[in-house]
């Protein structure tokens, strides 16, 4: 046995053995179970949080749609994109990736240059990005094989088909789709919808893995918001608004509101100037965008974000103003509910009336002598409103005031809306209870007063102005809807019922003529207010706030609308000579379009416009004859025996005693004539002038007869050429000064 | 007559190291031990696929770039083991000193050649075939330790023989490869030339004052930075969180693959680490993937795979007919088996990575052949202790 193991080999084989085993496999299995069992967890997350790559998937933004479904907003498919700079290998692909982005997205070579040399897989050159220009980009791409170094990634883009229209309503998103004005914000958490989210493996080089899973969590597309906005009423108030404030200079910009007095649905509400939603952050304004473009630096930046908060601000519900004589009706309708006048009261107005140490003047200096409750409405006296105010007291006229929801926010559905400025029942001295008493010292929105005026019209129910009706989801379900809510009662219906009437009869006879609309009966009042805030040097006031609220119809209310308009630079800036006319307009589109039968008096109807009959294809006799049976004349241009063509076409309304152009025979040249000017003139004026080019003239506002009546504005500009025949509307208005 | 053939009949039997030289022998392998080692390499070329196939596919557009390889060199192995297992390898006696002297020689040439990877001397490239030269330094220095140990059994107590002949024998291999700077296969040589001479009998006194000098000049060395270029690497063994991006990443890296696995393991082929994360996974890492797939119950069975072959290959050793093969095959099991140990410790961050592969599981194919040759040879040990018993 020499020569095999000794029995010491064996020993120390052993030894060895067991050494090894129990010493390295032993701490192996002990380290082992530390790192895969104990500690697992904690690897394993540290792993995953490098393993996987989490992508968000953007849910598309709900729609805002307005009463009638018609989109105000919408979201359209959009590209975001991006670079990876790690991935960027030569300097001549970093040449290629930057020239290539800023020829096509038209951003400056140096930012894109800057971003390619960060160190990360994920740098966004731009985001939402048109199709065409997603499309020129995939095609750089691909032309250069640029594939691991551009991306592109979908996303969405808010889009609001009709521009302007109720952008200070509906405000406008940033560049992530986050709400950040308007209803866009006050419904953001609604409209946006849950991420969707991609979890997808990934390798140490950021790459999705070749073999690998993924897991996609599907984004929730948001609700969409269903408005009480009717677009047709919002464009005509827009579109009136707009015309009032460029015509009259106005300098603070103008805001108007549209009301379902017994629902308190806002049906319009805009701001004019205001901007275009889907480029929210250029400067709209031409004087503020040129003083920016004067500046530099951190002033400039300051400039640029006060201008655009300018025109994004809802003027309707975040600026309060003085109300002035549109006030009248809550002092006025308090008085006759408390009792402290009723339809036999008379007043005795000198021009003057001293509270206290303080005398305050009527605006009509020389006084509006003895006059009842109608005509004091009728009249807007000063002095008579602060006699109710005295009568009714600081405490009672708070109570009032309050109940008339002029202490609080109306809690309407839109972000920034402003609080009222006023004194209380125990602040209130006689001095401060008066000028309250006619609008002057107390600061209210626009919003709250509207409000308040629907409750006293509407049977006296303070009413919950809103402005989303439904919130929807994307298949059109009905998430919720947002019915009226009655607060609380004000007045009585009695009350109400007999302050219709007052302010019916300050529109048939008194300073709100300007709003009255041929077969229609409208109520309203005027105001003129001081900027008292805003005294000249000399203590005077040149700045005033114009308004008129007006409601129709007035025996059985469905509309309130509410027109402001801030600092008009023009000689007669009175409520009753440019708001009134502007709620005039409005109503004369709106109210038949809310299909409310239009009842004409027998003077309404022999003013009325005459409709031309359609004579087109007739023989020229027939044509004749049938024209002159409608009471206008024709002009027959060309030798044909039949007509081929006539302007105006038929059913369009015309002025008693216009010219229809008849064109016969063969194809023939337009006869043109070029429109005159046609402002500043009486009816009988305008019908000469217009004669007299060859164009056929529709009048506006002509409705209530009294003081004298001018042209103030025309649907074509002077000098412009039209075909003769032309129908051109021309408004008019009575041009009185009262407040 | 009668008498005589039944002693003509016996006697080889009794004693068949003395009959003459036969080349090839006919007595059975140990089955067990084949078994292991063919278990092992099947779940190593599993795993191989499993582990490699995103680097492959990343790096050379071919998820079957390193499996191909490496599959070829098994089946050639395993022929290369079942020859050797049938060669005696009373044979390699003959071999001893020449190839103890071809490794010195090779190990020289490495020092002079440039570096074929990284920064290291380690391999050397003869057309399509690369090899680290350590790999046949550690296969002469058990042969040569078995010859000489063998055969001079009574001088082993003796300090001039034991001692200092043999640890300047193992000095001159281990110095050239501190000069490669290849600690892992430094250490995996001098250990297991160590264990021959414990083995082999030498006074354990030498033992523990070899055990202490050593410790000491260790500290020392890391101590004064001798051993300059692993420092970074101790940095980085106990604080891999604090580059993880650079030094540490591998480390850190490996361990969550590792973590990951949790006790069952993500599935076979279902690691997430393998995909760029753990580099090149294929080689010194492998078990990293290994774990966070299989789990740790897999881990444990691997392990305890390694322990059986541990075990096997010592029961040839002492059940060999001479000491030559004992030495033999306790040398070459405790070689594999040490390999793994240690690999396993650094994948696990158990202690520095010195850069060892997994026996059965890292790619390389000159190793993987020179493994199973290794393997081979104890197999035809195992044979003669057989042929013994019968």
């Amino acid at each position: 046995m020499a020569k095999g193991p000794t029995r010491e080999m064996w020993k120390r084989i052993l030894a060895i053995m067991i050494a090894v085993c129990i010493l390295a496999f032993g701490t192996i299995g002990v380290r082992l179970f530390g790192l895969m069992v104990v500690d697992a967890e904690e690897y394993q997350a540290k792993a995953l949080s490098q393993q996987l790559k989490d992508i968000t998937i953007e849910p598309k933004r709900g729609a805002i749609y307005d009463r009638n479904m018609n989109y105000l907003a919408t979201s359209s498919t959009a590209w975001t994109i991006y670079i990876s700079p790690n991935d960027i290998e030569t300097e001549e692909e970093r040449e290629l990736v930057v020239n290539g982005l800023s020829e096509i997205l038209g951003i400056d070579a140096e930012t894109i240059r800057e971003k390619t040399l960060k160190n990360n897989q994920y740098e966004i050159i731009k985001r939402q990005v048109e199709k065409p220009e997603t499309d020129e980009v995939r095609a750089y791409i691909s032309e250069h094989g640029l594939g691991s170094t551009i991306g592109i990634s979908e996303t969405t883009k808010r889009y609001y088909p009709n521009d302007n229209l109720a952008s200070s309503v509906l405000g406008f998103v940033g560049t992530e789709n986050q709400g950040l004005y308007g209803l866009e914000s006050q419904y953001d958490s609604v409209l946006q919808g849950v991420s969707g989210r991609i979890i997808a493996s990934k390798n140490a080089k950021g790459e999705d893995m070749p073999f690998t899973y993924q897991k996609i969590i599907e984004a929730e597309e948001g609700n969409s918001l269903v408005l009480t906005i009717d677009s047709t009423i919002q464009y005509y108030v827009e579109n009136a608004l707009s015309k009032a404030v460029i015509d009259n200079n106005v300098q603070e910009r103008g805001c108007a509101i549209a009301m379902n007095v017994n629902t308190g649905e806002i049906l319009a509400m805009a701001t004019k100037p205001d901007f275009n939603p889907n480029e929210p952050f250029t400067i709209y304004d031409a004087d503020d965008a040129a003083y920016i473009e004067t500046l530099t630096g951190e002033e400039k930046t300051a400039a640029i974000t006060e201008a655009q908060y300018k025109q994004w601000r809802n003027k309707a519900i975040t600026e309060v103003y003085y109300p002035g004589s549109v006030f009248k009706i809550v002092t006025g309708s308090a008085a006759i509910e408390e009792g402290v006048v009723n339809a036999n009261s008379t007043f005795d107005c000198s021009g003057s009336i001293q509270i206290a140490d303080t005398i305050f003047r009527c605006h009509k200096r020389s006084g509006h002598g003895h006059q009842n409750l109608m005509e004091v409405f009728q009249n807007s006296c000063n002095p008579a409103f602060i006699l109710m105010g005295q009568g009714l007291g600081a405490e009672t006229f708070f109570k009032y005031f309050k109940a008339y929801g002029l202490t609080e926010k109306t809690g309407i559905d839109l972000p920034g809306e402003e609080m009222s400025i006023y004194y209380t029942a125990e602040q209130m001295g006689p001095v401060e209870l008066a000028s309250e008493s006619f609008g002057q010292t107390i600061n209210v929105t626009p919003i709250q007063l509207i409000t308040a005026i629907a409750a006293s019209v509407n049977g006296g129910y303070l009413v919950q102005p809103h402005v989303v009706k439904q919130i929807i989801d994307s298949d059109g379900n009905v998430v919720e809807n947002i019915e009226p809510e009655v607060k609380r009662q004000v007045i009585s219906e009695e009350t109400s019922l007999y302050m219709r009437e007052l302010l019916e009869n300050v529109v048939t006879n008194g300073s709100g003529k300007n709003a009255y609309v041929a077969g229609y009966r409208v109520g309203g009042k005027t105001g003129t207010s001081q900027k008292q805030n805003l005294k000249n040097e000399d203590g005077s006031i040149t700045k005033y706030i114009s308004s008129f609220c007006g409601i129709a119809p007035a025996d059985d209310p469905e509309i309130a609308i509410i027109v402001l308009l801030d600092e008009a630079n023009v000689d007669n800036y009175y409520g009753s000579a440019i708001a009134a006319p502007v709620v005039g307009q409005i109503l004369e589109e709106v109210l038949p379009y809310l299909e409310i039968e239009a009842v004409y008096t027998e003077e309404e109807l022999a003013k009325m416009d005459i409709k031309v009959p359609d004579v087109q294809g007739e023989s020229v006799e027939e044509a004749k004859s049938a024209i002159s049976a409608a009471g206008l004349n024709a002009t027959v241009i060309g030798d044909g025996d039949t007509v081929q063509r006539q302007v105006p076409s038929g059913q369009q309304s015309i002025s008693d005693g216009g010219t229809v152009v008849l064109y016969t025979g063969d194809p023939l040249e337009k006869s043109m004539t070029t429109v005159p000017n046609l402002l500043n003139m009486t009816p009988a004026q305008v019908n000469s002038a217009a004669a007299a080019a060859k164009i056929n003239v529709s009048f506006s506002g002509t409705g209530v007869s009294g003081s004298q009546l001018l042209s103030y504005q025309q649907s074509v500009a002077e000098g412009t050429q039209v075909e003769a025949g032309t129908t051109i509307t021309v408004y008019f208005r009575h041009n009185d000064s009262s407040d | 007559m009668a008498l005589d053939g039944k002693r003509n009949i016996k006697r080889p039997q009794r004693q068949p190291s003395e009959r003459r030289f036969r080349l090839f022998e006919t007595g059975k392998m140990d089955i067990t031990f084949f078994t292991l080692v063919v278990v092992l390499l099947t779940i190593g070329l599993i795993m191989l696929f499993s582990a490699s196939y995103v680097y492959a596919y990343s790096y050379y557009g071919n998820s079957y770039h390193f499996i191909s390889r490496q599959a070829i060199f098994a089946v050639a192995g395993v022929g290369i083991m079942y020859f050797l297992s049938r060669v005696d390898y009373h044979i390699y006696r003959k071999a001893a000193w020449p190839l103890y002297v071809l490794s010195v020689i090779l190990l020289i040439v490495v020092l002079i050649l440039d570096p074929a990877v990284g920064d290291f001397h380690r391999w050397i490239v003869i057309g399509p075939i690369n090899f680290q030269p350590s790999e046949i330094a550690k296969f002469a220095i058990v042969i040569l330790f078995a010859h000489l140990i063998s055969k001079n059994y009574d001088q082993m107590k003796r300090f001039t023989f034991g001692i200092l002949f043999l640890g300047i024998l193992l000095l001159i291999v281990c110095g050239l490869i501190v000069v490669e700077t290849h600690l892992s296969a430094t250490l995996l040589i001098g250990m297991m030339g160590v264990v021959l001479m414990i083995v082999g009998g030498i006074k354990l006194k030498y033992v523990g004052i070899a055990a202490i000098a050593g410790i000491g000049l260790g500290i020392l060395a890391i101590v004064t930075g001798i051993v300059d270029y692993g420092s970074d690497r101790i940095t980085y063994w106990l604080h891999p969180e604090e580059d993880p991006m650079g030094l540490g990443f591998q480390t850190l890296q490996s361990l969550y693959a590792i973590g990951s696995g949790g006790f069952w393991g993500r599935g076979l082929g279902n690691s997430i680490q393998k995909f760029l994360w753990v580099p090149e996974p294929q080689n010194d890492f492998i078990f990293a993937i290994v774990c966070e797939e299989v789990g740790f119950i897999g881990a444990l069975v691997i392990i305890i795979l390694f322990v059986l072959l541990v075990w096997r290959g010592f029961v040839i050793a002492m059940r060999a007919p001479d000491k030559f093969g004992t030495l033999i095959a306790v040398g070459l099991t405790f070689q594999v088996g040490l390999q793994a140990a240690l690999n396993i410790l650094v994948v696990t961050n158990t202690i520095p990575n010195t850069g060892i592969s997994l026996p059965f599981f890292s790619y390389g194919g000159t190793a993987l052949l020179m493994l199973l040759a290794e393997m081979g040879v104890v197999l035809s040990i195992s044979r003669k202790c057989n042929l013994e018993k019968r």
